[in-house]
């Protein structure tokens, strides 16, 4: 029941929201959630592998720094987001064309 | 007599554990599958937020599943309350208006997989039926392979501890100055503008 091809199908299904939402969606929040989803999804894929197929911790710390690096790129992307929206009174990606006010 | 006794006791103790493993991994699948399903239908940012909330929450169970407590606990800690956070509060300063999908407009042909929920549901449940036929016929075919591990219920964290400040300790330095970095950076893109 519990093996390592469920959760592989698991991260799979995490991979394509996070694929429909950053390719499907307009908004640059939509498409930030989008970006969570898939390096969860990779995450996942570290720790299951690291469970049933190598049996080490590595996975687990490789699992530990995209979390971290998550984090990261979550703080700088909010945050251009709302300078984003300070420049232009929007969060819709086509107004996002120029890199100079 | 005591022995047996002991044994069919410590067999019982694995099959529940056995069983509440399963039981947690379903639980946390269906709420990660359910709430990737709703984050792809709504259209509201605010919901969408609650809903990766709840996704995460599933992979957060998913790790528990894989034997991986700290970083069930991290994911929780880190994700609930540090990102989410983060994106509620961008939601509320960006106005939070509402955002049409982008198929509609530029992929007409493709807008019945995002636009329509009863044909998008229709076709989530008919690919979900031949999932799960396709993976019972295989699994009639495959040889009944047990997974034999010594399962280990001791806690990680002291072992990544060590792991970290010994093989990873490089990578673990890098991370804290990139970390140091997102925060200035994050801080200097995001202050106020001048007139």
């Amino acid at each position: 029941m519990v093996s390592l091809s469920s959760f592989l199908f698991l991260s799979f299904v995490l991979f394509l929201t996070g694929l429909m939402l950053v390719l499907g969606r307009k908004s640059i929040i939509f498409v930030l959630i989008g970006l969570e989803l898939i390096l969860n999804a990779a995450a996942l894929n570290f720790v299951a592998y690291s469970r049933f197929v190598t049996e080490k911790l590595d996975g687990h710390l490789f699992a530990l720094f995209i979390i971290v690096i998550a984090a990261a790129e979550a703080a700088v992307a909010l945050a251009l987001a709302i300078r984003f929206y300070q420049l232009k009174e929007t969060t819709h990606l086509d107004e996002l064309s120029e890199l100079k006010h | 007599m005591l022995v047996v006794a002991i044994e069919k006791e410590r067999t019982f103790e694995k099959v529940a554990i056995v069983s509440f493993l399963t039981i947690l991994f379903i639980l946390s699948a269906l709420l990660m599958l359910v709430s990737c399903l709703a984050l792809l239908l709504t259209k509201n940012i605010m919901h969408a937020c609650t809903f990766l909330l709840a996704a995460l929450l599933g992979v957060a169970g998913l790790y528990l599943t894989l034997h991986a407590d700290t970083l069930a606990v991290t994911q929780v800690l880190v994700y609930v309350g540090g990102v989410v956070i983060l994106m509620l509060f961008a939601v509320v300063l960006t106005g939070g208006q509402d955002q049409e999908s982008i198929t509609k407009e530029k992929f007409p042909h493709l807008a019945p997989l995002f636009g329509s929920k009863s044909t998008f549901l229709k076709a989530f449940l008919v690919s979900m039926i031949f999932f799960v036929a396709a993976a019972s016929l295989l699994r009639l075919g495959e040889k009944e392979i047990v997974h034999v591990v010594a399962v280990n219920y001791a806690p990680t964290i002291q072992s990544l501890g060590q792991l970290l400040m010994t093989d990873y300790l490089f990578a673990f330095e890098l991370v804290s100055v990139l970390l140091l970095g997102a925060l200035i950076g994050a801080a200097l893109i995001a202050r106020p503008m001048k007139k």
